[in-house]
């Protein structure tokens, strides 16, 4: 049975362990939004210190609106500044279950 | 790069103040792109000897080295600097996968602990380079969470980099596709271990800086 955890990024940014607490229950994480990339080399720092023999990893790829043009983007980017939150959505797998995720600008595809 | 963000800047106002001989230049990539590999290139053409050990087995450089002023040359310019060469970045470490190489369980464990404290130290000190070489391996996706992770970094944090598309010695290499993957940066295509198109590098680091 695949487990997958929806999370609302203000709920992981207020509690970090929350997505760790999923991972290691083989639960795959859903965020409601793109993360920094300070937060995804964050992300790594924290897996590293709690691999183990029984938690090896974790696979993870997010999508933003990368095509918005014109007005669109400066709406986007304008929601953005005001909320702090990047558009798009950020998937996280435990490398357990997630073999890889594949990623072309528009879409990711989940290989388990 | 081409953008204009404060946090360049700032590091651009930084680097003036500090002296020439400070400058760091860090080679960052996945596990296995040849950022050993490189590094032993540039250190041989320019230093006359090796800097590390490389290996086909993932996580060989376990901790961050360092060769203190190396001067290149190229087109009349020189630029003298210390050549960082850290772990490679993963966001998966499974020690059972060393055992295919031959390892012992104790020398895979101990390994996969070496790696995952070498991983946190690249990341720690990816503030404190002047310019990075992001290593990529030619022949596979470019598109990978790792790549796109470090190239986020380096663009966020001002730091000028040059993406450096190693292993075109082989047959199946694809640098045009990791040129158009990174269509917004200057990317190099190399090969780190039959030197070819070294010359185009050289010129480009000392063109960024």
């Amino acid at each position: 049975m695949i487990k997958i955890k929806f999370l609302t990024y203000e709920s992981v940014k207020q509690d970090s362990k929350r997505v760790f607490r999923a991972l290691q229950a083989d639960s795959i994480v859903l965020i409601d939004a793109k993360l920094t990339p300070g937060e995804e080399a964050d992300l790594i720092k924290d897996t590293m210190e709690r691999l183990d023999e029984k938690f090896s990893g974790i696979e993870l790829s997010s999508l933003d609106p990368v095509d918005a043009t014109g007005l669109a983007r400066l709406r986007g980017a304008l929601a953005e500044a005001l909320t702090g939150k990047k558009r798009g959505f950020t998937i996280i797998g435990p490398a357990s279950l997630v073999r890889k995720i594949k990623k072309n600008p528009q879409e990711l595809l989940v290989y388990m | 790069m081409g953008r204009f963000s404060f946090a360049a800047f700032f590091r651009r106002l930084s680097s003036i103040f500090r002296s020439r001989g400070e400058v760091k230049i860090g080679l960052y990539g996945p596990v296995n792109s040849g950022k050993t590999t490189l590094a032993n290139k540039i250190c041989l053409d320019w230093m006359g000897e090796e800097m590390g050990k490389a290996s086909v087995i993932p996580h060989e450089t376990r901790t961050i080295q360092m060769k203190e002023k190396v001067t290149i040359k190229a087109r009349n310019k020189s630029l003298k600097f210390n050549l960082v060469d850290t772990p490679g970045i993963a966001t998966r470490i499974d020690y059972e996968d060393f055992l295919k190489h031959g390892l012992s369980r104790k020398a895979a464990k101990q390994r996969a602990r070496e790696a995952t404290k070498g991983i946190i130290e690249a990341i720690k000190w990816l503030d404190d380079m002047d310019m990075v070489l992001v290593v990529v391996d030619a022949t596979k996706d470019p598109l990978t969470q790792v790549n796109l992770t470090i190239l986020g970094n380096l663009d966020a944090r001002g730091i000028p980099f040059l993406i450096v598309a190693n292993k075109m010695d082989l047959g199946d290499h694809h640098v045009r596709k990791v040129q158009d993957a990174f269509h917004s940066y200057k990317t190099v295509g190399v090969s780190a271990l039959a030197g070819s198109n070294m010359d185009h590098l050289y010129q480009a680091v000392v063109e960024a800086l």
